[in-house]
């Protein structure tokens, strides 16, 4: 139940990585880019229409930069909006159809200005995150990741801020996830509240959507949904970047390691650890035999 | 057996304790009673085990008196000495009025502290009730580690407690009534009485002295509040007051405060005067004298009672301040406060430099000063970039090559361009229902969610009564493997013990409620944990049993 005139924000990050999704196109003709942005239309245009007072944003994750798709810095309020070719015809409330045409204009010029670069293949996730916090300050928010190319190891201590500061913000973050799983968002739902889910079947990503991710915190609680998955929070060592369950921690530095080393290597402090005394056998008395 | 170092206080023969005759012996710690002829105690109590003493009434044939120790047990004494049996009766009953009061704070401190700490906490209380009333430790064992030591400590430390300082209005406080016809009536409680006590001292000597000989406690009293110390106008009536001397030593008292004066060289108060310049503004030439013969009766009066206000102030804050000698050698600053009170002996042997201190504290701020804070060692990180990988171990990434990600590129470009939204064919309904299926109880993505947490299956009071066992286990499993390793007999003598200790708690406790819950048919192994516990501790106990058999022999 909401309390009327309250501010819903629903923020969707959609992993518009070129390469994932240049090879996705290749190898599944079923779901491509087009057929995911017009799922996550109908996820934005199924939000706003749930009350008058939710607001939506879309932000594409790109490996060059984050791109707002909606709402555009381009959108012109009033006049433009009738004479385009946005009216649909449908009936369908304006400000839906006013939304679709922008997130499709933008994301066209995202794309086109896409540029071949060897060295940066990785979504920017966690730059995009960042972005998304900044929108949802005083209202209330959440984030919605669909997530399409795999983990930036590289982006690891950025993530983690950003999931930190949604968790201080009360800002869920969701992940739907379309191909291999992330660890990262698993860590990312687990701590602020939100819900991961990676999706058997691509095709019906509107379905899923619309039945996990359209309702927000207070109305889940009254919906049997997906449980949550186990995460896997064990540490890396930092000689090995094994995961460890057990292992020693340098009591100056915190650093972590699989073996017990006299020397941290990360500050150099010695340590001395008492070895358990070793007890000489006592020699027994040979019996004289007579 | 009595030891011959025992101081024998009073011996009173012609005993009778359980229709045998004997004789009574009050020893410097103990009271102890042996039958008629025979060399040893049958009898033996410490003072600190004695709650209290009571005599049988004045008119009563037999002359008793009874022991009800702490226990609750008690026994009973008949003076059966035809002649004396009274005065040995009340000379022992005196003896002991006076001996027990010191006995009974020692004993009284261990039990009240126990009882004490098990209200306070009622995990300690539920743990108690689990091991100790169930009989699976000996309360000793319970107390063993608890108690801190009330006993050894000093008691300085032990003593925590504040000094609660007197009111100054505490006589204040009393406000007689009216009695109805002409006399009033006054309310003194223990706190008002100390209070008089510390503050005057006199007051308590002269009380001491004459209660309870010369007058009752009542009678003391009610001298006291007539008396014309007690009221405002001290116009000494004469020596039959018996607190006229108390007026006069008070008279001394407050002069030679006034001839100390104030050891604060920063204040002096000779500097301030009562000047008034009278009426007209000082046109007047006539200044008015100060000197003692011009006062009226008014005047004097009022110099009584301020002169009284003043005295019983200074004696109220020297009661305050008045904590023994030790406090007054401490500080310069306290060294002022302790001879504010004109009567007090204890008089500073030490006089450290009151004057320095004093302009010390007026020229300097402490949060001012530089900080001395302890050296600290800078952290010094050779290889910082570590704590930026998180727990991703790396993986091998996927080789894309760069024909792979031109061809990709211009793939997506190509798709993108021409891009319209379809809204009405985002979904076909065979991908729905699926999908559908897929989330619905049940489903392929509903499996993880089908086990129930814990504690949703088992009821409240079982998870209680599981708590409560982990708590008791934690603690006989703590007292068992601090036992190791076992250096001396006393050890060893412990890990035994323990070792029983645990198998009868497994017994008496552990088992009943596994085939309780295995009566409610709640399949869940709750307990595993715990067994687990137990059979470490029973197998480790084993390994140090037949090391131990085997270096014997």
């Amino acid at each position: 139940f909401k309390v009327p005139d309250e501010i819903s924000l629903l923020v969707i990050v959609v992993d518009v990585n070129p390469i994932w999704w240049g090879q996705q196109a290749q190898r599944e003709q079923e779901f491509t880019l087009s057929k995911c942005l017009d799922a996550v239309m109908v996820m934005g245009n199924s939000h706003m229409a749930m009350s008058r007072t939710n607001k939506l944003a879309v932000i594409a994750s790109h490996c060059q930069d984050s791109h707002f798709l909606y709402p555009s810095k381009s959108w012109k309020a009033g006049d433009d909006g009738a004479d385009d070719a946005s009216s649909s015809g449908d009936g369908k409330y304006e400000l839906l159809s006013v939304a679709n045409n922008l997130i499709a204009e933008e994301i066209r010029n995202v794309m086109s200005k896409t540029e071949v670069r060897g060295n940066s293949t990785d979504t920017l996730l966690a730059g995009t995150l960042a972005k998304a916090l900044c929108l949802g300050q005083e209202i209330k928010s959440r984030i919605l990741v669909i997530k399409a190319a795999e983990d930036c190891a590289l982006q690891y201590m950025n993530f983690m801020n950003v999931i930190f500061a949604a968790q201080k913000q009360n800002i869920l973050i969701d992940a739907c996830v379309l191909d291999s799983n992330s660890g990262l968002l698993q860590q990312a739902c687990d701590i602020t509240g939100g819900l991961y889910l990676k999706i058997p079947q691509q095709v019906a990503l509107a379905q899923y959507l619309l039945w996990v991710f359209l309702p927000d915190s207070e109305q889940r609680s009254q919906l049997v949904l997906p449980p949550p998955a186990h995460v896997d929070y064990r540490a890396a060592c930092f000689c090995h970047r094994n995961l460890i369950e057990i292992g020693y921690v340098c009591s100056v530095c915190l650093s972590i390691f699989c073996n017990f080393s006299p020397i941290c290597t990360t500050c150099e402090t010695a340590f001395k650890i008492q070895l358990p005394q070793m007890v000489k056998p006592k020699k027994k008395k040979l019996k004289q035999t007579t | 057996m009595a030891s011959l170092s025992e101081e024998v206080l009073l011996v009173v023969k012609k005993v009778r304790q359980r229709k045998q005759d004997g004789t009574l012996y009050l020893m410097a710690e103990r009271v102890a009673w042996g039958p008629e002829g025979k060399d040893r105690f049958t009898v033996s109590h410490l003072y600190a085990d004695i709650r209290c003493q009571k005599i049988s009434p004045d008119g009563k044939a037999k002359i008793q008196l009874q022991l009800v120790l702490h226990t609750g047990e008690s026994t009973t004494f008949h003076f059966a000495n035809e002649s004396s049996a009274l005065k040995d009766r009340d000379a022992t009953k005196e003896l002991l009025q006076q001996l027990l009061p010191k006995f009974k704070k020692k004993a009284n401190k261990e039990l009240e502290e126990k009882n004490r700490m098990l209200q306070e906490d009622p995990v300690l209380f539920q743990l108690y009730k689990d091991l100790v009333v169930s009989q699976v430790i000996s309360a000793e064992e319970f107390w063993a580690n608890r108690l801190g030591g009330i006993n050894n400590t000093d008691p300085a430390v032990v003593n925590n407690k504040q000094e609660v300082g007197i009111s100054g209005a505490f006589l204040a406080d009393i406000r007689p009534q009216t009695d109805g016809c002409n006399g009033l009536r006054y309310n003194l409680t223990a706190d008002i009485i100390e209070s008089i006590f510390r503050t005057y001292p006199a007051v308590k000597q002269k009380y001491s002295e004459n209660v309870p000989h010369n007058l009752t406690e009542k009678e003391f009293w009610t001298r006291f509040f007539q008396s014309h110390y007690f009221h405002r106008d001290r116009i000494n009536t004469g020596t039959q007051d018996i607190f006229s001397e108390c007026a006069k030593q008070d008279e001394k008292g407050l002069k030679s405060l006034v001839i100390q004066g104030v050891k604060n060289p920063l204040v002096d108060l000779l500097s301030l005067e009562d000047k008034t310049l009278d009426e007209g503004y000082g046109i007047c030439t006539t200044l008015p004298s100060t000197s003692n013969a011009n006062k009226t009766v008014k005047e004097s009066s009022n110099s009584a009672i301020i002169k009284r206000f003043n005295h019983h102030s200074a004696m109220v804050l020297a009661a305050g301040s008045r904590k023994g000698v030790f406090t007054s050698l401490l500080t310069a600053s306290s060294s002022e406060t302790s001879s504010t009170d004109g009567n007090s002996r204890d008089s500073d042997f030490f006089q450290p430099p009151v004057k320095k201190v004093k302009l010390q504290e007026a020229i300097e701020y402490e949060d001012l000063q530089r900080e001395n804070r302890p050296k600290t060692v800078a952290l010094n990180l050779k290889k910082s970039d570590r704590y930026a990988h998180g727990p991703v171990p790396l993986q091998s990434q996927h080789y894309t090559t760069s024909q792979d990600i031109i061809n990709s590129v211009n793939y997506i470009r190509h798709e993108m361009m021409n891009y319209k939204p379809n809204l009405t064919e985002v979904l076909s309904s065979t991908a729905a229902s699926s999908a559908i299926a897929a989330l619905s109880p049940g489903g392929v993505l509903m499996q993880a969610g089908a086990q129930q947490a814990i504690n949703q299956m088992v009821p409240t009071e079982v998870q209680g009564e599981l708590k409560h066992l982990y708590v008791a286990a934690g603690e006989l499993l703590r007292h068992f493997w601090s036992c190791f390793p076992v250096n001396t007999p006393f050890l060893e003598e412990k890990v035994m013990k323990m070792k029983s200790n645990l198998e009868r708690f497994q017994v008496t406790k552990l088992c009943p409620f596994q085939e309780k819950i295995q009566r409610q048919y709640l399949s869940t192994n709750l307990t595993g944990h715990l067994e687990e516990m137990l059979q470490t501790a029973y197998s480790k106990f084993h390994i140090w049993q037949t090391r131990r058999m085997m270096r014997k022999t």
